[in-house]
């Protein structure tokens, strides 16, 4: 038995961000068995469509389905009554970000177009501030050298410092989600320690499978593939770039294995990220509402990539403008690496997190 | 007069290899007829002239075509009114069913021969019964909207309309409503209550009478000629012609509805709930309210049927609730939600609220609480039992029928329409919805089926075009649907009358009254010809000119029965002519064939047989009988309503009669078909065929 | 009585145009009906069953025939549509087009040029599942009960042997079309409608697999006169289905499709269910739902429905089907009152698409959806099906109250 008090806000901030209908659904669970996803009992989106249009906000936030659905569309392009499950279930997701943000404004800023100047604001002053601290807050002579402008130690020190802090606060916000997964479920008594059910779903996070089976988007796996490949690489090269700072005499030049996987790993996002702006772009039908978080991530990783190659091509080609793009690039990265719990580049924790957690119940997708 | 009667018997479509035509034409000659000609296609144009010019030349007033079927050519065979035609069904029942040039095909072709001539023999022509001083005025009794648009409509045709209503006002329910359903796009917006309009366009017609705070103290008469005794203060009488029923409905007793919570404060019905805003539109509404579909309806413990409009209404409530009170939550518990056809545009207009919420779910449970309801819902959408607070509870109840009591019928079957089901005043709702048992009066709107206010527009339209219709058949001496134009009514030579009632009590459309001794008082413009009253008769006293007890009793005598040692035994079948004989034109056409035994007679209805010809028939040396009629029960198909019913109850007393002449039940036997169950004819009468066959010839042959 | 003369002019010449043309006619006033099929009852007359009685169409089009053989004031043209409207209410001008009519009305229907006519067509009034032959009589109940000609499948003068062996001179096969013109007081449309094209729906695979029907061949398949005689066969392997489903809104209150409900297939659905447990009283019967619309009175035969414990209401929509080897097909839909995704496999899926209006050339108000809305110019009269979706029952109504609307002021 539950009670019911509709919550309007919650159901109206829905319609806003997902640029659908909610309303008009008459319950007739097309949606879920066109989803290839969706489990046989319980499968969403049907039963999530009734409880947001009945505005109950505490059974979507902290839902497992919300995670599991991969966004294919599927359901949007076969709904009579013209409403887009996928983008519902999409803005479920972007407010679940906010509501587990820790802090909360970083939540709030994030998700929020008006915002905007703040959320780049911070790492401006912030590594402006870092680098004052340096002493190197000055365009430095001679040929483009960037550990001249942002000392090695003070860059991997800092960085891996914030980011450490997020992913602490992200955790916290995770260890709520897990918690209000939990509270959903309370018949159920989850089974196995986390890594055990991580690794037996890492035939759907290292192959993409879940991804496989959607009709309405062949291209998404793949791209969704570069882009993951590519940033793993990314992070790879980097940890590497890290350690060769060390051990090494850096920078490396453009022969050396690493940096010829970070240039792939670059590509593979370009290529990636081109794919999925293009679809969002040109194929509205089949690729749903774009929101300002979709586009958020999508633009803030693009930037990042190209300002990382141009960066690079920078140094090589001794531009004057290296640092300052450099500096760009850095508020690229600050914005992937360190608004990650608070962006769209959470999903990557919280469908994990609800991915794992959906193991330990064995609620298997299809 | 003399009987000149013409035969001409055709020997196209197979009729003349199947059989021998110049035998056959002898039996016209031992008949006594003027002429008796034959020709290779009677419905071409020189066939038809052939018999034409005969008419004129010969003065021929009886003609016979042995041919195809009388449901075929009719168009072609159509000769003046003063001439009596009997279509000899040749082809369809003798040629296309039977072996071609066999001793028993020219047997039953010459039977049927016969019993053509014999028929004409024993007709005449009808004379239609025309009754003075046909009143073409017509009586709406309700005001409402399905009245007061059934008196706008039939005014617009040139009728002057008596409009009446027990209430001092006119409108009905829809005085009040605060708004109505929108029937035709935009879906988006509610309308206003159109009564008002309604009312001003009745204005300006001056052929239309309004008479309110008025009830009917007694209705006489027959179509054409309905004498309405009103009472309004004192009385007053006036003549129509026909009538017009739309009493409407009443909202079911929610009363009985405790379970739903009604009794406590706050929960009302949607009847109420209208009333409420229509009274006070600008009084606050609760913040949650919940509506309760199907509250007594659909339901075995209260009306079990859909009443078709509470969907409509709560959908309509919903949203003027959320345009009165943008703080108001709506909530609506359903079964299904029924808004049928265009009207699904209506739901998706009113679901687009964010503040309107619905789930399919049964009432499991409602308490009072401080302030307010709290109602537990169970087998809901939502995955799991849930609990409603809310301050207000609509229960949407349904529809039930006024009842046409009121009417005040001063017939002997009764005040009121036969109602159908659940007192709702219809018959054969699906091919002719405005089938009436009382001809001349039509029930329109809520009476005759749960509708909605378009609907009963259209509805009252409808049944104003019948009222309409009686009219004039009844001044052309007609007879309407099923049989229209037909000319024909029952005479009754009361000398021989027993008053035992059976016609009064047994006529489908209550077209008989009675003197206080029980003798039957026809009123011929409500006889629908049926001649189910001929079939009751024990008397043989009611006859048509067309069809009498005594020209089928003749056309049975008429028949050749073989003796005993010939083994060729003679079935009668009795057909009805509606759905059983079209049935054997099929089986015909088809090419299906069964026993040559048999020798048919259609009749009007099943339900016309009478015992008489049936003793007749085992008189005569038939083996059996055979009658052959459409379904009876709860689903009829009989046109005239009960007809093969009561040759079912009949059939009690008839084999009474079969054990005092001492014979066996089996002699007897009635089918009942549908009128595509054309293949199983063979069967139905080679199996009876079989059966007498097994009991053996009738004692009574040669006697 | 009436002193406009002229007469009315009746379009379609199904269950409603009949309707209005007896009743008008009946009151006294003359009519004109044309129809574009061969024959008179439209959709109705092959239907196996009316819901829900389970009484046969034809019973009702027997009497409503009758009427119009008996009546003088109406006259009838088959094979004939309209092709322009002109004029005022009380004076219309039409322009009527009648195909070639290479059988006259003098035919006997004996049968004889059908034997020997070596050409064959698919027959429309099974929707194609059978064959006739290019001279053919429409069904054993046609009105007018005479033979017609396919134009595409005869060979015409080149075979000639239906003209050789006819006894009453009844075949033309020189005939023309022909057009020509009448004078009416008012129009009633009442072109009716024909069922969406379940081909339409993708994710159902009408058009793939054979077993999957719609519910108007449906229809036909049991009919008497049907294919099947009075028998349901699959029609990969002639055998007979134990384990049926229905899919209901098949396009219907669907936006990808019909957005709104049509009225009829729900109570039609329950009939087909009923029809089926009545010939086979062993079979099993699924009929998957999103709202059951049986309105009014006919909730007793969802009650009756309710009770057969054989066939069984599931609250859910149709997703998918797909076809086994075996050519069943597996239904997939959530059952929402359970909340739990189920297949289905049944040996014939019949699919309950919805009523699209018949559409008419001509240039009236129509709505989004081509219904033709009642709001037209004085004396013009849309009625039943071409105006929203109804059932029998209700379309007959709407004709009875066209008849009046049509003679007012008249």
């Amino acid at each position: 038995m539950i009670e019911i008090s509709p919550d309007i806000g919650f159901k109206k901030e829905l319609k806003r961000i997902s640029k659908s209908s909610l309303n008009e659904c008459m319950q007739c669970g097309n949606c879920s068995v066109v989803c290839s996803l969706a489990p046989d009992d319980k499968p969403f989106p049907r039963k999530e469509m009734i409880w947001a249009g009945w505005g109950m906000k505490d059974k979507l936030i902290g839902n497992t389905d919300i995670w599991l659905c991969h966004q294919c569309g599927d359901c949007s392009t076969h709904c009579p009554r013209g409403i887009k499950p996928a983008d519902v279930f999409s803005a479920i997701r972007e407010i679940s970000y906010q509501h587990y943000a820790k802090p909360k404004f970083l939540g709030k800023i994030l998700n929020n177009p008006k915002w905007l100047p703040v959320a780049i604001l911070i790492p401006v002053i912030i590594i402006s501030l870092i680098l004052f601290m340096a002493g190197t807050l000055q365009i430095p002579e001679g040929p483009v050298n960037y550990s001249k402008f942002f000392p090695h130690a003070w860059l991997n020190g800092s960085f891996a410092f914030l980011w450490f802090l997020t992913i602490g606060l992200g955790l916290i916000g995770l260890r709520n989600f897990r918690d209000d997964m939990k509270k959903q479920n309370p018949d159920v008594k989850p089974k196995g320690s986390f890594l055990k059910n991580l690794y037996s779903i890492r035939k759907e996070i290292i192959l993409h499978t879940n991804f496989s089976s959607c009709s309405a988007q062949k291209t998404r796996r793949i791209a969704h593939f570069l882009v993951f490949y590519g940033f793993i690489l990314l992070l790879f090269v980097t940890a590497f770039a890290i350690y060769a700072v060390i051990t090494h005499n850096y920078p490396l030049g453009l022969t050396n294995p690493f940096k010829i996987l970070g240039n792939v790993a670059a590509i593979m996002l370009f290529v990636g990220l081109g794919i999925m702006i293009t679809n969002r772009i040109f194929n509205k039908k089949d690729f749903g509402n774009s929101t300002y978080t979709d586009w958020l991530f999508l633009i803030s990783l693009f930037l990042l990539t190209i300002s990382g190659v141009i960066v690079e091509a920078a140094r090589f080609l001794n531009w004057q403008l290296a640092y300052h793009l450099y500096f760009f690039h850095l508020i690229c990265v600050w914005f992937i690496i360190i608004y990650l719990p608070y962006t769209k580049f959470g999903h990557l924790l919280y469908r994990v997190v609800a991915m794992v957690y959906a193991a330990s119940i064995e609620r298997r997708l299809k | 007069m003399n009987k000149k009667i013409g035969v001409y018997i055709c020997s196209g479509c197979e009729i003349g290899k199947s059989i021998d035509i110049e035998k056959l034409s002898q039996v016209a000659s031992e008949n006594n007829v003027t002429i008796c000609k034959n020709h290779s296609s009677l419905c071409s144009v020189e066939g038809f002239d052939l018999i034409n010019n005969d008419i004129e030349n010969e003065n021929l007033d009886r003609i016979v075509i042995a041919a195809c079927s009388p449901r075929t050519k009719t168009e072609i065979f159509n000769f003046p009114e003063n001439i009596i035609l009997e279509r000899t069904n040749l082809r369809e029942q003798v040629a296309w069913c039977y072996e071609p040039d066999e001793e028993d095909t020219q047997m039953a072709a010459e039977d049927y021969l016969r019993m053509s001539i014999t028929k004409v023999n024993n007709i005449e022509v009808p004379k239609p019964f025309i009754a003075e001083n046909i009143s073409s005025e017509i009586l709406v009794v309700g005001g409402g909207i399905t009245g007061i648009t059934s008196a706008i409509e039939g005014a617009k045709a040139g009728y002057t309309i008596h409009l009446i209503e027990k209430e001092e006002k006119l409108g009905g329910w829809l005085n009040k409503l605060h708004k109505q359903i929108p029937y035709r796009a935009p879906y988006d917006t509610l309308i206003n209550p159109e009564i008002k309009d309604r009312i001003k366009e009745l204005g300006q017609y001056d052929n239309i009478k309004i008479y309110t705070s008025t009830t009917i103290n007694r209705i006489d008469g027959q179509p054409g000629q309905f004498e309405v005794c009103l009472q309004n203060g004192k009385e007053e009488k006036i003549t129509v012609g026909s009538i017009v029923t739309s009493m409407g409905w009443n909202p079911y007793d929610a009363s009985k509805l405790s379970h739903l919570g009604y009794g406590k404060s706050n929960v009302l019905s949607n009847v109420e709930f209208e009333e409420l805003v229509k009274n006070n539109p600008d009084k606050a509404l609760p913040k949650n309210i919940l509506f309760i579909q199907c509250a007594g309806s659909r339901d075995k413990d209260h009306l079990p049927y859909c009443s078709n409009f509470c969907c409509g209404t709560s959908l309509k409530q919903a949203k003027y609730i959320r345009d009165l009170s943008p703080e108001s939550n709506v909530f609506i518990v359903y079964k299904d939600i029924r808004t049928l056809g265009l009207y699904e545009e209506f739901y998706k207009e009113v679901q687009k609220d964010d503040q309107i919420f619905f789930t399919k779910g049964e009432i499991e449970e409602i308490t009072e609480g401080n302030n307010n309801l709290k109602v537990n819902v169970k087998d809901t959408l939502l995955g799991e039992n849930i609990s409603l607070s809310v301050d207000m509870i609509v229960l949407a109840t349904g529809m039930v029928p006024a009842g046409t009591e009121d009417l005040n019928l001063n017939y002997r079957l009764g005040k009121g329409l036969p109602e159908l089901k659940y007192n709702f005043s219809d018959s054969h709702f699906i091919c002719f919805p405005y089938e009436t048992r009382r001809t001349g009066i039509y029930a329109a709107g809520s009476l005759r089926a749960p509708m909605d206010i378009a609907s009963s527009k259209e509805d009252a339209t409808g049944a104003m075009l019948k009222a309409i219709q009686t009219i004039e058949a009844t001044k052309r001496g007609e007879a309407v649907h099923p049989r229209s134009g037909d000319k024909s009514y029952p005479e009754l030579y009361l000398d021989r009358c027993t008053d035992c009632k059976r016609c009064t009590e047994e006529c489908p459309f209550g077209a008989y009254d009675e003197n206080e001794k029980g003798t039957p008082l026809p009123n011929p413009n409500r006889c629908r010809r049926c001649g189910i009253c001929v079939g009751s008769c024990p008397e043989r006293v009611i006859s048509f000119a067309d069809y009498s007890i005594n020209s089928v009793s003749a056309m049975i005598k008429s028949v050749e029965i073989p003796d005993e040692f010939e083994e060729k035994p003679r079935i009668l079948v009795f057909v009805c002519e509606n759905d059983a004989y079209p049935a054997m034109d099929m089986a015909g056409q088809k090419g299906l064939k069964y026993s040559p035994y048999i020798r048919v007679i259609p009749v009007r209805c099943i339900g016309s047989v009478n015992k008489v010809w049936i003793s007749d028939a085992l008189s005569q040396g038939f083996d059996g009988i055979l009658q052959i009629g459409c379904k009876p029960g709860d689903d009829y198909q009989c046109h005239f309503i009960h007809g093969s019913e009561l040759t079912e109850t009949r059939g009690e007393n008839i084999q009474e009669t079969l054990e005092t002449m001492m014979l066996e039940p089996e002699r007897i036997k009635t089918e009942f078909v549908e009128i595509t169950d054309y293949y199983k004819i063979p069967d139905i009468i080679n199996n009876y065929v079989e059966e007498i066959e097994l009991i053996g010839p009738n004692p009574f042959k040669d006697m | 009585m009436y002193k406009n003369q002229k007469p009315v002019l009746i379009i379609g010449g199904g269950m409603s145009g009949v309707t209005t043309a007896v009743e008008i006619t009946e009151v006294g006033k003359e009519v004109i009906l044309i129809e574009k099929n061969p024959y008179l009852g439209g959709n109705v007359v092959k239907f196996n069953s009316y819901f829900p009685k389970l009484c046969p169409p034809t019973c009702g089009l027997e009497i409503n025939f009758r009427r119009i053989k008996q009546n003088s004031r109406i006259k009838y043209y088959t094979s004939t549509e309209v092709q322009k409207i002109s004029g005022k209410k009380g004076d219309f001008k039409v322009k009527l087009k009648s195909a070639p009519q290479y059988v006259k009305n003098n035919c006997t229907a004996c049968g004889k040029c059908f034997d020997v006519c070596p050409e064959e067509r698919p027959d429309e009034f099974n929707y194609g599942f059978t064959k006739t032959k290019a001279i053919y009589l429409p069904h054993e109940m046609a009105f007018p009960y005479k033979f017609s000609i396919d134009d595409e499948y005869c060979k015409k003068e080149s075979c000639n042997k239906c003209v050789e062996i006819c006894e009453y001179n009844a075949i033309d096969l020189s005939a023309k079309e022909e057009v020509f013109n009448l004078e009416v007081s008012s129009v009633v449309i009442a072109t009716g409608w024909k069922n969406y094209d379940a081909s339409k729906i993708d994710n159902l695979n009408y058009s793939t697999s054979k077993n999957i029907i719609t519910n108007v061949e449906f229809e036909r398949f049991i009919a008497s006169n049907g294919p099947g005689q009075n028998k349901l066969l699959r029609v990969s392997d002639n055998s007979e289905p134990k384990r049926i489903a229905f899919v209901q809104c098949a396009g219907s209150r669907d936006e990808n499709h019909l957005p709104y409900c049509s009225a009829v297939c729900c109570s039609a659905s329950l009939k087909h269910a009923l029809t089926i447990q009545q010939l086979y009283p062993n079979s099993e019967v699924k009929i998957f739902y999103i709202d059951l619309r049986v309105a009014g009175r006919n909730e007793d035969f969802l009650v009756k429905v309710q009770d057969n414990k054989s066939i069984e209401l599931v609250k859910g929509k149709v997703g998918k089907i797909t076809e086994t080897e075996a050519n069943n097909l597996i239904l997939e839909a959530e059952d929402i009152l359970s909340g739990k995704k189920m297949k289905y496999e049944a040996n014939m899926v019949v699919l309950a698409t919805g009523i699209v209006p018949s559409g008419i050339n001509l240039n009236l108000n129509k709505d989004q959806n081509n219904f033709i809305s009642d709001l037209q110019s004085e004396g013009i009269f849309p009625v039943a099906c071409s105006r929203k979706p109804m059932d029998v029952s209700s379309s007959v109504k709407d004709a009875t109250a066209a008849a009046l609307k049509a003679i007012q002021n008249n």
